[in-house]
């Protein structure tokens, strides 16, 4: 159903003659905030929690990072995992898993302010594989399209995110799915996308958390807001946060496990 | 106040019984040449000009005067004005058939003064488009477009290229209520907004009320446009059609009966679909993209006193890509009227209404099968009656019962599919109203128009309805039964509106009115994609609710040749509806669980230029205004742009009649781009470039700009047959108006990001068309 709009897309182009030009816009700029990005995953080894802050638009794509910060990580089990920084900004832990059921508590203390946030690991549901098929459309240009295969457990809530890498770059995109219309399902879902395109010869990797409701509903906002279909989407806004106080970021628990294959 | 007005109504049906010996002229003013009644055609006593009326929305007129003997004048438009000697010492039936003049003709003979209506009319925010007007203003591609032309009047702007709907003084798109002969409309566009669905070839009237909204009308907040379809030739069969780039379109009319009843049969179709099949791709071979509308009436006029009509419309888009992916989406609407006239003082019209939207889309594919659909069944009984008293009081009071049926998803899926069966619990409601309002001409300068109107909202089981708190989280969930209350809303809509003329070519104007609305458009998209999901009031879902005062002077020139007006509104909105972050709508049970609600405020000026006739006519229309929304969760509950505020709005129309066959036309637009939530900065997540936001609807996107222009040669003059060519070129200079502007990581600059802006029609863009008659 979310694909509906890449279908109706190239119809709309065929009608219209449209172009798109760079442009030179005045943007204000409310910047120096601070950006936390956490995550604890069940593979054991070391888990990151960062730590920067937002830059204007017009600058370079380098942020500062925030160091001497205090992070740490609780469970729900009585377990406090203390992070240390290194290198500036990111702060780690080394050998640590995160348990699926399990409630972890992240706090961060910066410049004399508290922030936490709470995630809950849900259960793995088992990546069993991904394929390569070609597009529909010009098909002899024999551009193909990824799909990711998985039997959605029946009777629960699952979310799930998927992160794509072509050749070990990865995919500017987002994607993020919940299981409303495909509970109890054996998943095929397609990673449409419009940043690289794969060819046979290219290698693909994808990588698929588990993730808790909160963070499915931080994911799946900043994917409405990427996939600008007829007329632009939503007003874009900063996706909700599980941090408290608000803060740009989030804090997530989630599985992990990837699958590689090269295209035919 | 309703029990106030209700006093002042008794009032004056008390007082008019005693009145002094007065007799009745009513009737039917039609067009000559095929019988077409005339909706607004004007009645008045040369020797009594403070005496007037103008025929209904059925072309029935009904007006009182002292014994005597007159001169009646009836006059339209473009018609020749007709005198009627009349010795008046009992009531009677005047029936009157006007012959259109030639516009060229007009210029020299200007004998009879055109009327100056806009002035002495109480009517405040009422914009009526001839559609001679809206044939002549050029468009895109050549569709003639009546919702494209009427946003080219002061106070209505066009959602922009690709979009779709209007906003009328600040309102949202789902606020205006679109009648087609009196069925409500509830997608009024093709293929994402670029084409209406009104094919102007069946059209015979448009009317469009932005404030001051008569009681007739309600259940929405912003707006009503009121379309009315062709009868019918009902002298002579003719058939006239047009060959245009993108489409073609035929009409048939003719008699039933002769004099007494007549039909009227158009279609238009869409060819983009033989482009499909030029491609080299089997795939884009085998696919499909058009749309159709078919429109049909017929009526029947058994005698002076009862006549019936049929009226409806058919139209879908269609779009599939070959074994892949496949939508439609259509409106339908079936109208049966009767309209009787009890007596010379009171009119009659029961209607009975049908409409229908409904959407599927189907994935194709094995994996990604699914076929989801979700339709919208309204049934409505209405009967308006119009009682003409002496004392210049017209009396309008009517009854409405609404009945919706909506099923807002349905999912079927095959057993290989990655989707289940979702089956959403389809809802019922009843939309009822009773209204009564008095045109009271007060004195020869005041006239008043006042009513009320009441609207009813009930909805109905069966099934289970939810309350949730701020959160979306579900609070109770209550299962009813077939035909149980769930809930109701009870809502009194007083409507005002009054003018003091102050001499023959000038008059202040003042109105208030009420609007509320129970059926309220989810979309988290601006253009009409297909899944348009329409909810009634609820339980968490409040009735719309918007109050308008305004005023205005309204003032012609050189003998009702120009006129101008300027008009001042302000807007108050209660209980407005935006979603959620990560809202997902479609097929959704608990949609209500991803609303938030807010209020908002509109206000502007409006000035308006209009040269009505003569070898050059045209308008030009300005706006100043501003329209802001404010919810909690939004911007720390303040006050932000709205998305449709537009600061500046101008348009400029001008039509000039070279000779007999050439005519030409233009049309220039400038508005304040669209207020829209920029990045304030940018940071890294998950290996990402993000943008960070501060202000909901805090930057603008650039102004957009355009000039049309069209022509139209009218073929040489033959008996029979009839024939013009049409041509057009949109956007003459080439303005790339910006229609989304998207931020993204540069291709040529590593390491820094860029604005991006994407036009859909930078470079100006011919048409032709081809019309033909006999």
């Amino acid at each position: 159903m979310k694909y509906y709009k890449f279908y109706i897309a190239p119809f709309i182009a065929l009608l219209a003659i449209s172009c798109t030009k760079v442009i030179d816009l005045k943007l204000g700029a409310n910047t120096g905030q601070l950006v936390i990005e956490g995550n604890i995953t069940s593979v054991s080894g070391p888990q990151y929690i960062k730590l920067s802050r937002n830059v204007p638009f017009t600058n370079t794509n380098t942020y500062p990072t925030v160091t001497g910060a205090t992070v740490s990580v609780s469970d729900d089990n009585g377990n406090t995992y203390p992070f240390t920084e290194g290198p500036s900004g990111t702060y780690s832990i080394n050998p640590m898993s995160g348990i699926a059921g399990r409630t972890y508590t992240m706090t961060v203390l910066t410049k004399g302010a508290s922030y936490t946030a709470a995630s809950t690991l849900p259960s793995p549901v088992q990546l069993d594989s991904i394929t390569a098929k070609a597009d529909v459309i010009n098909s002899s240009k024999n551009e193909q399209n990824i799909s990711v295969h998985y039997q959605d457990p029946a009777g629960v809530p699952n979310q799930y995110r998927f992160v794509m890498y072509v050749n070990n770059v990865q995919v500017k995109s987002v994607f993020a799915f919940n299981d409303q219309f495909t509970d109890g399902r054996h998943v095929d879902n397609e990673l449409r996308e419009n940043d690289i395109k794969v060819y046979p010869g290219d290698t693909v990797t994808v990588e698929m958390q588990c993730i808790d409701k909160p963070i499915y509903t931080y994911w799946v906002t900043l994917m409405q807001q990427g996939n600008n279909g007829p007329g632009g989407s939503v007003a874009p806004s900063n996706p909700p946060t599980n941090i408290s106080p608000v803060t740009l970021g989030y804090f997530s628990a989630h599985t992990t496990q990837t699958r590689t294959i090269v295209v035919k | 106040m309703a029990r106030t007005i209700l006093l002042i109504l008794l009032f004056f049906i008390a007082t008019a019984s005693f009145a002094q010996k007065r007799h009745t002229v009513s009737g039917t003013i039609k067009d000559e040449a095929t019988g077409e009644l005339l909706i607004g055609a004007t009645v008045r006593i040369k020797q009594l000009p403070q005496i007037g009326t103008a025929t209904n929305s059925y072309g029935f007129y009904s007006l009182s005067a002292p014994d005597g003997e007159y001169t009646l004048l009836f006059t339209y438009i473009g018609y020749e004005t007709i005198e009627r000697q009349v010795v008046l010492h009992k009531s009677q039936t005047i029936n009157i058939s006007v012959s259109p003049k030639s516009t060229l003709k007009e210029v020299v003979i200007s004998a009879n003064k055109p009327n100056n209506d806009n002035v002495a009319s109480p009517q405040m925010g009422l914009e009526k488009l001839n559609m001679t007007q809206i044939n002549q203003v050029p468009v895109l591609m050549g569709e003639k477009d009546i919702l494209k032309t009427i946003s080219l009047l002061p106070g209505i702007k066009s959602a922009g290229e690709g979009n779709t709907g209007f906003y009328v003084r600040g309102g949202a798109s789902d606020q205006n209520l679109i009648l087609l002969d009196e069925a409500t409309v509830y997608n009024a566009s093709h293929f994402f907004g670029f084409f209406s669905t009104f094919n102007s070839d069946a059209i015979k009237d448009v009317s469009i009320y932005k404030g001051g909204m008569p009681a007739e009308y309600g259940g929405r907040l912003s707006s009503v446009l009121d379309i009315k379809m062709n009868d019918g030739n009902n002298k002579n069969f003719t058939v006239q059609g047009g060959l245009g780039l993108i489409a073609s379109r035929i009409k048939v009319e003719g008699p039933l009966v002769k004099d007494k009843g007549s039909f009227m049969i158009s279609a238009r179709r869409t060819y983009l679909d033989l482009f499909l099949k030029a491609s080299s791709d089997s795939t884009i071979k085998g696919s499909s993209i058009y749309f159709y509308d078919i429109n049909a009436k017929a009526n029947y006029h058994f005698d002076d006193k009862n006549a019936i009509y049929l009226s409806g419309y058919f139209g879908k888009d269609v779009l599939s890509l070959k074994n892949t992916f496949g939508t439609n989406w259509g409106n339908s609407t079936g109208t049966i009227r009767f309209n009787h006239i009890f007596n010379n003082k009171l009119f009659s019209n029961t209607s009975l209404i049908y409409s229908n939207y409904n959407y599927t889309i189907q994935s194709l594919q094995s994996t990604d099968n699914f076929k989801a659909t979700s339709k919208i069944t309204d049934v409505n009984l209405k009967e308006d009656l119009q009682y003409s008293m002496g004392n210049n009081h017209t009396l309008k009071f009517g009854l409405n019962v609404l009945h919706h049926d909506i099923a807002p998803g349905d999912i079927t899926t095959t057993a290989a599919s990655s989707f289940n069966n979702i089956s959403i619990e389809q809802r019922y409601g009843f939309e009822n109203a009773a209204y009564v309002s008095d045109e009271w001409k007060a004195s020869d300068k005041l006239t008043i128009l006042y009513g009320l109107r009441l609207s009813g909202m009930f909805l109905l089981g069966p099934g289970t309805f939810s309350t949730y708190d701020a959160a979306g989280n579900t609070v109770t969930s209550v299962k009813y039964n077939s035909g149980q209350l769930v809930k109701s809303y009870l809502n009194l809509e007083p409507r005002f509106s009054a003018s003091y003329q102050l001499n023959e070519e000038s008059s202040v104007k003042a109105s208030y009115n009420r609007n509320t609305q129970n059926i309220h458009l989810l979309s988290n998209s601006t253009s009409s994609t297909p899944t348009d999901l329409y909810v009634m009031s609820s339980n968490n879902i409040k009735p719309e609710i918007a109050d308008q005062i305004s005023t205005g002077w309204f003032r012609n020139f050189k003998d009702n040749t120009y006129e101008f007006s300027a008009e001042l509104y302000y807007k108050q909105l209660q209980n407005q509806i935006d979603y959620k972050d990560g809202a997902q709508l479609i097929a959704n049970q608990n949609v209500e669980s991803q609303l938030t609600y807010g209020s908002g405020r509109a206000y502007g000026v409006e000035l308006f230029l209009k040269k009505k006739y003569g070898q050059f006519n045209g308008w030009i229309g300005y706006t100043l205004s501003r329209t802001e929304l404010k919810f909690n969760d939004i911007n720390n509950g303040n006050y932000y742009p709205a998305r449709q505020d537009r600061t500046h709005d101008l348009s400029v129309v001008g039509i000039y009649q070279l000779n007999k066959r050439w005519s030409f036309s233009g049309t220039f637009i400038y508005g304040t781009g669209n207020a829209v939530t920029y990045p304030s900065g940018k940071y890294d997540i998950g290996g990402l470039t993000t943008y960070s936001y501060t202000q909901r609807n805090g930057s603008r996107m650039p102004s957009t700009n355009r000039l049309d222009i069209g022509a139209t040669l009218e073929g040489k003059e033959h008996k029979k047959f009839h024939s013009s060519w049409t041509f057009g070129i949109y956007n003459v200079y080439g303005h790339a108006d910006p229609y989304l502007i998207t931020f993204r990581d540069s291709k040529t600059v590593p390491n820094t990001t860029e604005a991006v802006q994407t036009s859909i029609f930078p470079t100006p863009i011919p048409s032709v068309t081809w019309n033909f008659k006999f």
